[in-house]
């Protein structure tokens, strides 16, 4: 903890001390961002690719440099992706994970965080049908470690960590970055929005979800993965647990030390596990697309859910146990990674029914 | 110590020379093939400029002979090439030199002696709550992620694997250096009233006869497959729907001017990891006592030694209240907690303190 915090406080003061330097508005500085290992990737302002590093509990910023603005994104389509990039690594597909992909919003290529079998770190920029490795040496960047160490770090026998975590979800929203954390040891959930540039502020909420469909019982879950969206004015942190329920959050309610207890409007179905979450727009209505460990791509309408709030006003009915909110499922199934090209297309990651692993763009008659 | 370095060098001369041409040689670290030297006399002609277009390393079976993205550097007369991640065990590479097959290596798979093991597996005890929350497996060397899915099962009785026991997530749960993972039993299927627990029901009933496998089939971060399966036998006790209760523990009180271990008793299993963390002894004042834990049998008990003697004072044991049970009740609130029962909300303390004294 001491180390932790010693090491964020001489960060910050490196970075006090260098901004003078850096680049824009964003207190970024020339270097190698040492990255252990790379859970999520989600996009900030100008082509900024936030990158959440579970191992060593900690954001990085890094300017991608990729900042040109592309209105007009050709759709993408690679066949058998995790094959090429495998042969790029100089190894077999089953060695390989591809742990998360992110479109960069201004330049409309996709980012993917590869992990190789013995652990290392990769990360891939694709444009059209180009693979290409994104040197992390010698760029802009800037880190903020994550708070909520432990007091002491247990260690075992050998010397390694006892502590068990990880980021589960990272995107970027309001100037700020969102965090949702996973701990192997507590089940519950943390939810940090962290001011960006990073600062010395991370403010953190816990959150409990009310299980409004039957009033009954109140736990804690930790959040798999998340998304926001603007529901009747007002924005909404909108997350999906690993129990599956989808739960509203309202974003201005998650202030520093608080405790916001959300509201389930759905359960998505047994056996599953959320895995990303984007929301789309489609002339004038929104929708909530959601990929699944064990499902088809749902859809779910925006407004259906404004509607759903307003009835949990009162205490609900145990009939809403199992209707929730109305989700369409699309033909659409093992899709490992899902996101957002632009308002109506999405970039998605599926494995097909013949086995192969596909990049591939959805058009709009999806929504 | 430098009679072993000779023997090492000596093994790995000798292994090098059967896995690759004479001019090709492989470098390790941290068991790893993280870089080649390659001495050929086609590579004098070629400037330092043109070697990445001129000079390939790639997949010996590989589809179109795809360069293997990495660093080339020149170190006297060879050529190192750095790639982006270690060659894989196993597999053979080939070096191309202006279009033309110009060498090739295999990286030989892991020896016996640097195969991984699991060392650890909790709870330790052989009788479980039908609601088991998560368990842990220790191993001894850093482990390859993203495969419990595939390599450990659930199984009731003697044949019956139950399919989805497990939650899927990406990522897994590891601590940093990849040799502890944490594995939920699905905690939709555990949670009272969700569809997943309605449909599915819960992935353990009471009285029943589990195991839990491990396979040897899973490979270690250097490729090393595991020793041995492993295989962890329970039996399963009715829901534990309370909360672990401080209050109620039995502590053994220390003798004054020894370094005799406060042994507490949690008269139950609790969760192994939160054990190691949420635990302390202070003074009255608040100072706390610098010592050892260690945690009993079947996490049903921990021992504190300190490291200088106790002395005729009252002590305080603190701990968090965000330590668990088996079924992931916390010392605050139980993991599903029924409102409609009028339960009082959940304290939000984060310490409870268990004040005790030594003895004559």
């Amino acid at each position: 903890m001491y180390f932790l915090l010693a090491a964020a406080f001489a960060g910050l003061i490196f970075l006090a001390g260098t901004s003078r330097l850096s680049r824009g508005n964003y207190g970024l500085v020339k270097g190698t961002p040492e990255i252990k290992s790379i859970s999520g990737l989600a996009f900030g302002p100008d082509g900024i690719l936030l990158v959440g590093d579970s191992k060593s509990a900690t954001v990085f910023a890094i300017d991608t440099e990729d900042a040109v603005s592309n209105a007009q994104a050709p759709a993408i389509e690679i066949k058998n992706i995790d094959q090429k990039i495998a042969a790029l690594l100089g190894t077999e597909a089953q060695n390989i994970t591809i742990q998360d992909i992110a479109v960069n919003p201004v330049s409309k290529n996709v980012y993917c965080a590869v992990q190789s079998g013995d652990g290392t770190p990769v990360l891939f920029k694709i444009s059209g049908d180009k693979i290409e490795a994104v040197s992390t040496k010698g760029v802009m960047f800037s880190s903020l470690t994550l708070n909520g160490a432990p007091s002491e770090e247990a260690k075992d026998k050998r010397g390694n960590s006892l502590r068990v975590s990880a980021i589960s979800d990272i995107g970027f929203a309001e100037g700020k970055v969102l965090v949702s954390g996973l701990s192997g040891q507590e089940f519950a959930s943390t939810f940090r929005s962290i001011p960006f540039p990073f600062t010395d502020k991370q403010d953190q909420a816990t959150l409990e979800i009310y299980h409004a469909a039957h009033g009954k019982y109140e736990t804690l879950s930790p959040i798999r993965t998340f998304t926001t969206a603007e529901i009747s004015g007002k924005k909404y942190l909108v997350a999906s647990y690993t129990c599956t329920p989808l739960v509203l959050f309202p974003l201005d309610e998650l202030k520093p030390g608080s405790h916001v207890k959300g509201r389930t409007v759905a359960e998505m179905g047994s056996g599953n596990s959320p895995i990303d979450m984007v929301t789309m727009k489609k002339g004038g209505e929104s929708f909530l697309m959601m990929s699944n460990s064990s499902r088809p791509v749902f859809k779910v309408k925006y407004k259906s859910i404004e509607t759903f709030q307003g009835s949990l006003t009162t205490p609900v009915e145990e009939s809403f146990a199992t209707a929730g909110v109305d989700f369409v499922s699309l033909p659409v199934t093992n899709v490992i990674q899902l996101d957002k090209l632009d308002d109506t297309r999405m970039v998605l990651l599926q494995r097909r029914s013949n086995g192969s692993l596909d990049l591939w763009t959805s058009s709009e008659r999806y929504l | 110590m430098f009679s072993l370095t000779f023997f090492v060098l000596i093994s790995m001369v000798a292994c090098q020379k059967k896995e690759h041409d004479d001019h090709i040689t492989i470098h390790w670290k941290d068991k790893k093939a993280s870089s080649i030297s390659i001495f050929n006399q086609n590579l004098g002609s070629i400037s330092g400029d043109s070697i990445s277009d001129l000079v390939k390393i790639s997949l010996k079976n590989g589809e179109n002979k795809v360069a293997i993205l990495g660093n080339f550097s020149k170190q006297g007369d060879s050529l190192i090439f750095e790639p982006l991640v270690p060659f894989t065990r196993g597999l053979d590479y080939e070096l191309i030199i202006r279009n033309q097959s110009s060498g090739a290596f295999t990286i030989p798979d892991a020896a016996d002696k640097d195969a991984p093991e699991l060392t650890g597996f909790f709870p330790s005890g052989d009788t479980l709550p039908e609601n088991l929350l998560k368990v842990f497996l220790h191993f001894s060397h850093p482990m390859r992620e993203g495969q419990s899915g595939k390599f450990v099962a659930l199984v009731k009785g003697n044949s019956d694997t139950i399919q989805g026991a497990f939650l899927d997530l990406q990522p897994e749960l590891w601590n940093e250096n990849r040799t502890i993972l944490t594995l939920w039993l699905d905690p939709g299927r555990v949670k009272r009233d969700l569809q997943p627990n309605k449909k599915l029901g819960a992935p353990l009933q009471s009285n029943a006869s589990y195991h839990i496998t491990v396979s040897p089939e899973w490979q270690g971060s250097n490729g090393g497959k595991l020793k041995t399966a492993f295989k962890k036998t329970f039996l399963t006790t009715s829901r534990d729907s309370i909360s672990p209760a401080p209050a109620s523990w039995k502590i053994s009180f220390p003798k004054t001017d020894t370094k005799q271990p406060l042994n507490v008793d949690f008269l139950e299993s609790l969760d192994h990891s939160l054990l190691n963390e949420t635990f302390s002894v202070t003074t009255r004042k608040g100072e706390t006592l610098p010592g050892q834990w260690h945690i009993g049998p079947k996490e049903k008990s921990a021992q504190f030694k300190p490291n200088t003697p106790w002395k005729q004072e009252n002590y305080i044991l603190k701990v968090e209240t965000r330590l668990e049970d088996l079924a992931g009740n916390n010392v605050n609130r139980a993991f599903d907690g029924d409102v409609s029962k009028g339960n009082k909300s959940p304290s939000s303390a984060e310490i409870i303190t268990v004040p005790f004294n030594t003895v004559e």
